[in-house]
């Protein structure tokens, strides 16, 4: 039993299964989306303490892509973030969700979709951690990103989702297009996509280094970091249980990821890390102050996202074995802590119906459990002692001392900030005076809260299990065998003194709030104003105008797109035949007697295609047509091609019949159509004809002397039909062309498949069965 | 079309007919034929039901109600066709039996996985095809409603 | 031959072309399947043998048909069917949103729907954190049930 497998493919089919159950009844697609992400999250769990093996084949050997999967430290890691905070949130959601959907006025087989887009969020997240080859990689994280935009678009009738969906795609889209720019970098330098392949034989030189800075560029626009960080807070937009999931546990997770993955590569060349220790703290102290006066509740827990994973990047910058375990164990704590904080933000504004915290207080009396797990959650995250959180912030510190005096003092006010934002965010709901009163909502919206925060706690006391998946996550990013055992040390250390001095200024700036409110926010006005995202705007606006432009005076309407394509092939068929060696061409061969019948029926061809382009009715168009295609089979039959004959008749039948039954809708008198425009003159109509006939002539002259002279060379010798008929037998197959078809070139045929697979999905949108427009 | 001949004809051609496609798509390995064709001949047969009866009779044939699944299902097993030997480590749409090898016999026709994806192809063919019949022939009586 | 053959092409695809070039959106799907026909015989005539089917028993020694072109002739062909039923398809929208096949009405018709769009949404972008601000002291409160920022923005974003 191969364990990787089994996450992999429990991970994978959870979409799939709850999509296809839940279409066939709705009332399935709750149980089976809790049933299907418990069995990943136990697969996840079983990898844990028992590994599976490497699952590695080869797919497309000759461009070097395999099919390379490995459930190492990192991996477990995340699989277990992925599927179990998606357990906790999906047991959510089947709670939240129908309550979401009443309010928007949305039907309740909305549900099927929104399921179906989280699992297979968690599906890409959990192939994306496990691949070990480059390209595998890429797919799945465009996969996430894929997923993303429909789930925080999954209100499409509002126009700031899908405004904010677009914003997400384009920027991590963007930036995976760099990965993948990367990634090849990579493959051309050092002849791989392998992961471990690379570890072992890269040496950093200036390709390597534009590759990896390529790809650490995607991994901190994933995890929101400055300046790529303004596409998170709109992201909010998103039912409640996509922020607690995608955007502070999972998606922002897979930039972290990336970074630890590709950790051995990056330790290389220091001034990478320098690089990402700023990005790091600059996220750190934009999220953080921007944190300090949000309002909207969501709001404030995003930009505390930004800032927790800008502590995370910090500490990858920083580096040696406190700042990875660190990081690893930090991206646990946070996970567990910021999730459970974005469904207590979601139950809140069940129950009372506000987004804001000015709106809500002193919840405490009404929703006492909600309470103390939210307290817990944001205790964890303020790395206050007893909770998880407390040694994210211990490793932290030790980190940042190895550095000198100025990194102490910024992660101590980093730290302090943290503290209180949250502190803000607990009192603002659970405390303070009375507003507004509270519904009662069922236990789905509670329960997972609690158990997300009982985690916190038990991580506080009992750092061990937690630890143990930090330490083997570590050691594959620092590719050694240190360990990591987290424990209180009740002594003066340098880490418990920045730890209460973080504690300390934290409540100090909590109690004073009301003083320096007013000219932080004006800060961050100012930042708004000439921050990033009015780059992004402008950015998209002037391309949108841009494209507007050219469309108006270039493109009308589909002739001019016809002729702007025709056109210059047109004139560069010319050129080239003006200007290629014509000698043994233009041959006019003997025609034998037997040709005879092929010939009339090339001529009856010929003279339906005019037939069908001269009159003006659409009847006599779709005859002609028929009468050029059947005209056509009794060319391939006399050229002594049966198979192709007798496609061509069936074909020509169906298409046939389409368009007779189309032309069947219309009224009598559209079915005549003017070739002219009502508006002009008789003699313009002419006029046009003339010239549509003059470039037809053109055209098809074009066309006529491209065909002899290619048709009049001499063929080459050797050619591949005699292999296919030689080896015809050995395939078991008589016919060489339908061996050709299903053997030999079989790929073609599987791409034509898919093509007819996808052309009938777009007949179905075009042609619905039931609403007619 | 009424004609109470027609509709004998087309009533009792339906079977024939599909019968004839399975031979198109038997031999189709060994002489000519393939696939292709005779899912469309499979399909041309249940559309000659749709237009000598109309749209309410033909619609309850069994592959008009199933026309999507019998589509989805060939698409799986000509996919799978193709790549279930990567899941054995070989490269992608490895044919069994190899060259050389013996194939198992059912009469004269030789089963292998060619002859699988052949008939996978059938059945996605023969799926759109009269998917899109079905889809069109409704939209027609929809437009030609008051 | 080749002659012959070459002539037959070039008045197919002068047909086509000519479809392609006018005003009736289902003269033009006419004009791309012409086209497609035309081509399609290219590629038959294109083989670089001319003789018997080529399918066994065969008799050693005599020339057989390309059966490469073959193939590939028919794949175009069940290609080119899946294109032109999706292009069918696309007709029968367009008819049944527009009630015409009109290519000049169609533009038209665009047109004018992009210079509506333009006259109701105003071009001055809004930035988030002076819109909570303005939010909250408008709203002042949290009945809000719409979203927490539903900011005028230029179509361009969209």
């Amino acid at each position: 039993m191969n364990a990787t497998l089994v996450l992999l493919l429990a991970a994978l089919f959870a979409a799939p299964f709850t999509a296809a159950f839940g279409t066939a009844r709705p009332s399935l697609t709750r149980p089976v989306a809790i049933v299907t992400t418990a069995i990943a999250f136990l697969a996840a769990l079983y990898n844990a303490f028992r590994p599976g093996p490497v699952i590695d084949k080869e797919w497309a050997p000759a461009w070097g892509m395999r099919l390379h999967f490995e459930a190492d430290g990192i991996a477990v890691l995340f699989a277990l973030l992925a599927t179990g905070i998606g357990l906790a949130v999906v047991i959510y959601a089947s709670g939240y969700l129908p309550l979401h959907l009443h309010h928007e006025h949305r039907p309740e087989a909305d549900q099927t979709r929104f399921f179906a887009f989280i699992l297979l969020f968690m599906g890409a997240m959990t192939g994306l951690v496990m691949a070990q080859d480059l390209m595998l990689i890429f797919l799945f994280w465009d996969l996430t990103a894929i997923a993303s935009y429909y789930l925080i678009g999954f209100d499409s009738q509002r126009r700031d989702a899908r405004v904010s969906a677009f914003m997400a795609l384009i920027v991590t889209g963007i930036s995976a297009v760099g990965f993948l720019i990367g990634a090849l970098m990579l493959d051309a330098e050092f002849g791989s996509f392998q992961l471990p392949t690379l570890i072992d034989t890269l040496v950093p030189n200036y390709e390597s280094d534009i590759a990896l800075v390529l790809i650490l560029i995607a991994a901190l626009a994933k995890s929101a970091q400055v300046p790529l960080h303004f596409w998170l807070p709109r992201a909010m937009a998103a039912p409640t249980p996509v922020s607690a999931y995608l955007h502070s546990a999972a998606m922002v997770a897979a930039g972290v990821f990336l970074i630890g993955r590709f950790y051995p590569l990056v330790t290389l060349r220091q001034w990478m890390l320098d690089g990402l220790l700023v990005v790091g703290i600059a996220s750190m102290l934009t999220g953080g102050v921007l944190a300090l006066t949000r309002d909207n509740m969501k709001q404030l827990l995003a930009y505390s996202t930004i800032a927790q994973y800008g502590y995370i990047v910090t500490m990858f910058g920083l580096g040696g074995t406190a700042g990875v375990f660190g990081a690893m164990f930090a991206l646990i704590a946070h996970g567990l802590g910021k999730s459970a904080l974005f469904l207590t933000a979601g139950t809140v504004t069940e129950a009372t119906g506000a987004r804001e915290l000015s709106a809500v207080g002193d919840l405490w009396r009404k929703m006492p459990l909600l309470a103390v797990a939210s307290a817990l959650s944001a205790a964890s995250l303020a790395a206050i002692p007893l909770t998880m959180g407390f040694f994210k912030d211990e490793y932290f510190f030790e980190a940042a001392a190895h550095h000198g005096r100025a990194m102490q003092i910024i992660s101590v006010a980093a730290a302090a900030m943290t503290f209180c934002y949250l502190a803000r965010f607990w009192w603002g709901i659970f405390g303070g005076p009375n507003i507004g009163d509270v519904k009662p909502v069922p236990f789905t919206l509670v329960g997972p809260i609690v158990a997300l925060g009982a985690l916190s706690l038990i991580g506080g006391i009992w750092p061990a299990p937690f630890a143990k998946v930090a330490e083997k996550a570590g050691q594959v990013a620092l590719q050694s065998d240190d360990s990591f055992h987290p424990a209180y040390h009740i002594e003066w250390t340098t880490e418990n003194g920045m730890a209460i001095a973080a504690i300390g200024i934290g409540l100090a700036l909590f109690f004073t709030r009301r003083v320096w409110f007013d000219s932080v926010e004006l800060a961050e006005v100012f930042g708004a104003r000439f921050g990033p995202e009015r780059a992004y705007r402008a950015g998209v606006l002037n391309l949108n105008n841009l494209s507007d432009r050219i469309h108006w005076i270039e493109v009308r309407d589909l002739r001019s797109r016809v002729a702007t394509v025709l056109a210059p092939a047109a004139l560069m068929i010319v050129f080239t035949l003006i200007f290629t060696n014509a000698d043994n061409s233009f041959r006019i061969g003997r025609i034998q007697w037997d040709d005879f019948p092929l010939i009339m029926m090339m001529a009856v061809a010929a003279i339906a295609g005019l037939a069908a382009a001269i009159p003006r009715d659409h009847f006599s168009m779709a005859l002609a047509l028929s009468g050029v295609g059947y005209a056509l089979s009794v060319v391939f039959a006399l050229l002594r091609a049966p198979d192709v004959a007798l496609v061509a008749v069936l074909v020509e039948t169906l298409l046939g019949l389409l368009l007779f039954a189309f032309l069947g809708l219309l009224p009598r008198n559209v079915e005549h159509a003017d070739v002219v425009p009502s508006d002009e003159p008789q003699e313009a109509g002419h006029r046009h004809r003339m010239r549509d006939w003059v470039l037809a002539a053109i055209g098809g002259s074009l066309a006529f002397l491209v065909s002899w002279g290619v048709l009049s060379r001499p063929a080459p010798i050797d050619s591949i039909l005699e292999d296919y008929v030689e080896l015809t037998p050995d395939a078991h197959g008589g016919a060489v062309v339908t061996v050709i078809l299903a053997d030999f070139r079989g790929l073609d045929t599987m791409g034509e498949i898919t093509v007819i697979g996808i052309a009938f999905l777009g007949i179905a949108t075009f042609i619905r069965r039931r609403r007619a427009r | 079309m009424n004609n109470s001949m027609s509709r004998q004809a087309a009533r009792l051609l339906l079977l024939p007919t599909w019968m004839i496609a399975f031979a198109i798509l038997i031999k189709g390995y060994s002489d000519s034929g393939d696939g292709f064709s005779a899912g469309v001949i499979a399909a041309l047969g249940v559309i000659m039901q749709y237009i000598t009866f109309g749209t309410e009779t033909a619609e309850k044939l069994r592959p008009v109600r199933y026309a999507r699944q019998i589509s989805m299902a060939g698409l799986l097993v000509a996919l799978s066709t193709a790549f279930i030997p990567v899941l054995r480590g070989q490269p992608i749409m490895t044919h069994y039996p190899g060259p050389g090898n013996a194939a198992t016999h059912i009469g004269s026709l030789e089963l292998t996985t060619p002859f699988l994806f052949d008939v996978g192809v059938f059945l996605l063919v023969m799926g759109v095809c009269i998917g899109i019949f079905d889809l069109l022939a409704h939209a027609t009586r929809r437009e030609r409603r008051p | 031959m080749t002659l012959v053959v070459s002539i037959a092409i070039g008045v197919l695809f002068a047909a086509g072309s000519y479809l392609l070039l006018q005003h009736d959106f289902i003269k033009v799907v006419g004009g791309t399947m012409l086209i497609t026909h035309s081509v399609n015989l290219f590629i038959m005539v294109s083989g670089l043998s001319r003789g018997t089917e080529p399918i066994y028993p065969l008799v050693p020694g005599e020339e057989v048909s390309d059966p490469v072109v073959q193939a590939m002739v028919l794949t175009a062909i069940v290609i080119s069917f899946g294109v032109s039923a999706l292009l069918i398809s696309l007709i029968y929208r367009v008819y049944v949103s527009h009630r015409s096949v009109d290519i000049e009405h169609l533009s038209d018709f665009e047109e004018r729907l992009v210079q509506l769009e333009e006259a109701q949404v105003p071009a001055e972008p809004g930035i988030g954190v002076l819109q909570d601000r303005e939010i909250a002291e408008e709203n002042g409160n949290s009945a809000q049930q719409a979203a927490g920022s539903t900011q005028t923005e230029p179509r361009g974003t969209e």
